[in-house]
């Protein structure tokens, strides 16, 4: 493992732990508060999921940016070509699925949402993004493992 | 894109990790290089030059 990639994963260890706490300090602040009156507990719970959705992202971010730079060219380049046709491919499938869903005639049709059955529109909202990202990442694995493969092997 | 990597770095008897570590890449990355399945940016390009102190038309050319 290069010194710059142990150098990534020990400042990611020690992100996710600032992260826990931060989450820990949040939630006791969001539980007193409620507790308190001062806010009702559903905008208790709307800002600490707000707050910790918002640092995981950011977080997340500042990782992926670290990791990038620590690895080399062709690992970059795998993960750029990866990004694109992997991406674009998952989006077109995904595409195809938006129209068709947007017909009249799937107007008839019920779908569970993902998320605990619920079936209001923000549920069915979400449903659609986690559907376009997982298509998005199935893309990318496929092809970055293909490029993986057919340049990197010995 | 051709290239002599692997006869360059023969002369030298250095291993592919050798020559990945003064590149500052994998040695995968060398691997790739030397069997002419991944192509060099510019800027390796020019380092693997520097590496071997030869010009980068003397060590890659066209298929």
């Amino acid at each position: 493992m290069s010194k710059k990639l142990a150098s990534v994963l020990t400042r990611t260890v020690i992100g996710i732990a600032v992260f826990v706490v931060v989450v820990f300090a949040a939630g006791i602040a969001a539980g007193y508060l409620s507790a308190r009156g001062t806010i009702a507990s559903d905008q208790a719970v709307f800002w600490l999921v707000a707050v910790v959705s918002v640092s995981a992202m950011v977080g997340a971010m500042a990782i992926s940016v670290a990791w990038m730079r620590s690895i080399d060219e062709a690992a970059r380049e795998a993960h750029k070509a990866a990004w694109f046709w992997g991406g674009c491919g998952g989006m077109a499938v995904g595409g195809v699925l938006v129209i068709l869903t947007s017909l009249p005639q799937a107007g008839t049709l019920s779908f569970p949402s993902w998320l605990d059955g619920r079936t209001d529109p923000a549920a069915y909202a979400a449903t659609g993004a986690f559907a376009i990202m997982l298509l998005m990442l199935m893309g990318y694995a496929v092809v970055w493992a293909w490029w993986w493969i057919t340049r990197m092997r010995d | 894109m051709n290239n002599h990597l692997k006869a360059l770095r023969a002369e030298r008897s250095w291993s592919q990790a050798d020559l990945a570590e003064q590149l500052g890449v994998s040695r995968q990355t060398v691997n790739a290089l030397e069997t002419g399945r991944y192509d060099p940016s510019l800027p390796l390009a020019f380092k693997i030059a520097h590496v071997f102190g030869q010009p980068i038309e003397s060590i890659f050319t066209e298929d």
